[in-house]
């Protein structure tokens, strides 16, 4: 490769890194700029620094609960999903039973479904069950909406558990859920994680069903937070850069840790 | 061994959860499309009156348009900057493609309220970044109200969202091209071919059904998207940025027309299973 071409390839290279980040560290600078320095650019460094709207927006803006609110709901879902799509997934690849295709397009057909259509019959349903307005009302739909990626995925993953490993397991004397549990789950460990952590930062992100579901302040998530106070104090730029960090740097973080679990797991039935 | 029976209990928690939340609900939202509604509460059958009312609906074909425009921006766009992006990192070494694949994926991983705050001050017309760039580029007459124009309104947000999106094509590009026969690359380059060449002769055609299947895919989120129009325009300026869910949205909460917002409900999921159906179809094809 000539000269001029590598160095043109490297520009171009940081020409997008630049526009992955640029707009995050606006925000940073945002988050800690005074209320006096806030004329001064948006790329001026800022001069104090103040925490000021990191403490605002936690003690008094109710961030401290959201942050707990987004944590429960990930968690929850993040378990529902766990709990259930590796077993389902391990059915469609490695068992045989009537019904199987029918029920898998079933799951398949749910790969594209949008969550605002199916919010007109929801927001019903979870009134009639006394579910509007908790967290548990948000979980659980969350988590049926992250079902078929999970299950497709996971199919994926199990298809890749030897035949040789479960024949064994039988032949030793053990039931199907026990060859499962005892022999298949510790086999396919990477994939859980991969699956755990996108069921995470997808439920982390959500925006609509929350919105839709809660309205008692005390049990909204992050991003429901972020953006009523973006409606409310339009003019508190500072607050709401302060927020929008403590919404994202969580989620960042544990992507930065554990980037190859992530990458798998997204490019995993994409690829394949 | 097994009974059917044994069978079926690995796959009926997982069932039971996507019934009660995704499958019965559509169900009902399709039943729902066929009444009028009155304060939230069935008036009358209307059978597919609700559906007629479609034709005559200027916003939901403004929005389908929308729909349809951000598909091929994104097309356009994310697509073809991962596509690039991809080939040149795959010959670059491992630790570089780590670095920078992370990098590019980074703004998928911040929540799109976020993401749609974050690029509605950009564009803010008296303090953004945009404006500010282009002053400082002695541009400052091309600056503007981004989002607050008819104009600009739609390929701005697209602009917030391709930076969402683009470092997923990066990924699965790279993960398709890691996969190609390098022998091919190191028999072009001993003919002499250019990196150009080897990537228009090679790389392109080798990833046809990667490109597809992100096609199909943002043709998908294309229709899907919210969060990001939500938080920043809610559809406006007029209905400029107005796109299918939206309207359903709208038409739900701020109106309280139930039976039609579970039309537009249901031609929404129309339009996603038949794209959808068509991906899965072309795509399991040898």
């Amino acid at each position: 490769m000539t000269r001029t071409s590598r160095i043109l390839q490297h520009i171009v290279l940081l020409v997008f890194a630049l526009y992955a980040l640029m707009p995050i560290y606006l925000v940073l600078l945002a988050s800690v700029r005074s209320e006096s320095d806030l004329f001064s650019g948006p790329l001026s460094l800022p001069w104090p620094i103040d925490f000021s709207n990191f403490r605002r927006v936690w003690f008094e803006s109710g961030f401290s609960r959201f942050i707990v609110n987004s944590l429960m709901i990930s968690v929850g879902s993040t378990l529902l999903v766990v709990l259930t799509a590796p077993l389902a997934g391990f059915a469609f690849a490695k068992l045989k039973f009537r019904g199987k295709e029918a029920v898998f397009a079933l799951f398949l057909a749910g790969l594209v479904v949008p969550a605002p259509s199916v919010i007109v019959a929801l927001y019903g349903d979870l009134q009639a069950l006394g579910l509007l307005n908790t967290r548990i009302g948000v979980i659980l739909p969350q988590a049926a909406l992250l079902l078929p990626f999970s299950i497709f995925m996971m199919r994926t993953v199990m298809e890749d558990v030897p035949d040789e490993l479960l024949e064994a397991a039988v032949i030793d004397g053990a039931t199907l859920f026990e060859t499962y549990v005892k022999v298949v789950l510790p086999v396919v460990r990477p994939g859980l994680l991969s699956l755990a952590l996108i069921a995470f930062l997808f439920s982390w992100q959500e925006y609509l069903l929350p919105l839709v579901v809660i309205q008692d302040e005390a049990l909204k998530p992050l991003t429901v937070g972020a953006a009523t106070l973006q409606g409310r104090y339009g003019v508190d730029y500072g607050g709401i850069a302060a927020a929008g960090i403590i919404a994202f740097a969580p989620i960042v973080a544990l992507f930065l840790v554990l980037q190859r679990s992530f990458t798998r797991g997204l490019t995993a039935g994409a690829v394949k | 061994m097994y009974s059917s029976r044994q069978a079926w209990l690995f796959v009926l928690p997982a069932l039971l959860l996507y019934g009660a939340f995704v499958a019965v609900p559509i169900l009902q939202v399709a039943a729902y499309s066929m009444f009028s509604w009155d304060n939230g509460s069935i008036k009358a059958f209307g059978g597919l009156s609700n559906y007629s009312r479609l034709v005559s609906d200027n916003v939901f074909w403004t929005a389908l348009g929308h729909n349809a425009i951000w598909a091929v921006l994104t097309l356009c766009f994310p697509l073809l900057i991962g596509l690039i992006l991809a080939s040149i990192l795959a010959e670059r070494s491992p630790r570089l493609v780590k670095v920078m694949s992370a990098v590019y994926f980074l703004p998928r991983t911040i929540p799109l309220v976020v993401a749609g705050i974050i690029w509605g001050w950009i564009y803010n017309p008296v303090f953004g970044l945009l404006n500010y760039l282009l002053d400082m580029a002695g541009l400052g007459s091309w600056g503007g109200a981004w989002l607050a124009e008819p104009g600009s309104a739609l390929i701005s947000l697209n602009a917030a969202g391709a930076w969402t999106f683009y470092g997923f094509c990066i990924l699965i590009y790279l993960s398709a091209i890691q996969s190609i026969d390098p022998s091919l690359y190191e028999a072009a380059s001993l003919d002499g071919a250019s990196w150009g060449q080897r990537f228009r002769f090679i790389t392109v055609p080798l990833l046809k059904s990667t490109t597809l299947f992100l096609g199909l895919y943002s043709a998908i989120e294309a229709m899907r998207f919210f969060d990001l129009v939500w938080v920043t325009t809610q559809g406006g300026p007029g209905y400029d940025t107005e796109v299918l869910t939206t309207h359903i949205y709208k038409t739900f909460f701020l109106v309280g027309d139930f039976g039609y917002a579970a039309a537009l409900s249901v031609v929404l999921l129309v339009i996603v299973l038949l794209v959808g159906g068509l991906s899965y179809r072309i795509l399991r094809q040898p």
